[in-house]
């Protein structure tokens, strides 16, 4: 009897996950396409914005990313994670831009960004979580395109920096190297324009 | 959910406990306090939740796809472009041209003079001189009993160049 109510209860048609989606749309399934698309904007976008900071051009970034992926498809092996690969593109797509971004703006921001007063830097530090994204966008600025990436992936993302070696094609203590000197670097900025913090936030 | 004071027992420098960081990333007290413990969370209380683009999910779905759909067929019309009958027959006809015109000049190039027609106007030839053709010879198939032919013969035997022809009845087109 149990057997028969158990076969009676509707089961939920499983959502496909990301390789048989791929494999759907491959076979010209447009819709399974923007399933994907929908799928991933969240987490595409997050990661365009933590790296270039600006939400209208992480907008493009990410639009620039879903269309590559179309187009790019079929060169997609299933034996690997599809995150990871979703990644690498973009990452890739997020570097070019903030390297072509970096060299037109370098000349024109490097005396424009703030450095606080000593009275203000005196006052007990409480931690406000608009002013660290401010801070953050200003101290990593000073970082390369690839560390600055290697950092959001690390740091924001939570990703273990074996899975980032992987997103990025290069090896793991490469990606530990670009954290230290991210992080070295950052610290130098923060003790430059953010004194209060700088006593917090230390480079190991 | 944990709550505060969950996490203030549980918190340690470097967890990577991802109940913890959910809650680093709501909780502005806790954030402070755990900035004092463990510097490091300062920069990853920024990160953890998804977000969201200017316009919403939908808007952006639409533009993606929109921009799918034009790509799709830019490349359908390329496609169709290249793989157009008139396209295909305009190649062929071309290549057809070219075999056969370079066939007539071939074997014109190899086929001897009727001595009937040739006058030797030179009686003493000068020394061979190179000539250089600025185009290709147009070959025309042409027959006169008047025609004079003035002909410089190059340096290996048997192997004349003609290089010019007199003849009053020569066609305007020819």
């Amino acid at each position: 009897m149990a057997v028969e109510l158990r076969l009676m209860i509707p089961t939920r048609q499983a959502e496909p996950d990301d390789r048989e989606l791929v494999q759907t749309i491959r076979e010209g399934d447009e819709l399974a396409f923007e399933q994907l698309v929908r799928r991933k904007t969240s987490k595409v976008y997050a990661l365009c914005y933590r790296i270039i900071g600006n939400a209208e051009d992480a907008k493009d970034i990410s639009q620039l990313v879903f269309i590559k992926l179309w187009e790019n498809l079929e060169k997609y092996d299933p034996q690997y994670a599809f995150d990871t690969w979703l990644y690498r593109m973009v990452t890739n797509v997020a570097i070019d831009f903030m390297r072509n971004k970096q060299s037109r703006e370098n000349a024109v921001n490097s005396n424009l960004r703030l450095v606080k007063t000593e009275a203000e830097a005196d006052q007990g530090v409480v931690v406000q979580r608009k002013e660290i994204e401010q801070v953050f966008e200003d101290v990593s600025a000073s970082l390369s395109p690839k560390q600055k990436t290697i950092f959001v992936m690390n740091q924001m993302d939570d990703l273990p920096s074996s899975e980032i070696a992987k997103i990025l094609g290069c090896r793991e203590s490469t990606v530990r190297n670009h954290l230290f000197n991210a992080r070295k670097t950052m610290q130098l900025q923060l003790q430059k324009r953010y004194p209060e913090y700088a006593r917090l936030w230390s480079a190991e | 959910m944990t709550s505060c004071l969950e996490f203030r027992s549980l918190f340690h420098a470097g967890t990577n406990d991802p109940a913890l960081l959910e809650h680093l990333r709501s909780c502005d007290p806790c954030l402070d306090y755990a900035a004092h413990l463990d510097p490091d969370v300062m920069f990853r209380a920024i990160g953890g939740e998804d977000l969201v683009p200017p316009g919403g999910v939908d808007a952006f779905v639409e533009d993606v796809m929109r921009a799918v759909h034009v790509r799709s067929k830019e490349d359908v019309v390329e496609s169709h472009q290249v793989l157009s009958w008139p396209r295909r027959l305009a190649v062929a006809a071309t290549v057809a041209a070219s075999v056969v015109g370079a066939t007539l000049v071939y074997q014109h190039e190899r086929t001897p003079l009727p001595v009937a027609t040739q006058i030797a106007a030179v009686t003493s030839r000068p020394a061979a001189v190179p000539v250089k053709l600025a185009t290709k010879p147009v070959v025309e198939t042409y027959s006169s009993s008047d025609a004079t032919i003035v002909e410089v013969p190059s340096e290996s035997a048997g192997d004349t160049k003609i290089v010019m022809v007199i003849d009053d009845k020569l066609p305007a087109d020819l």
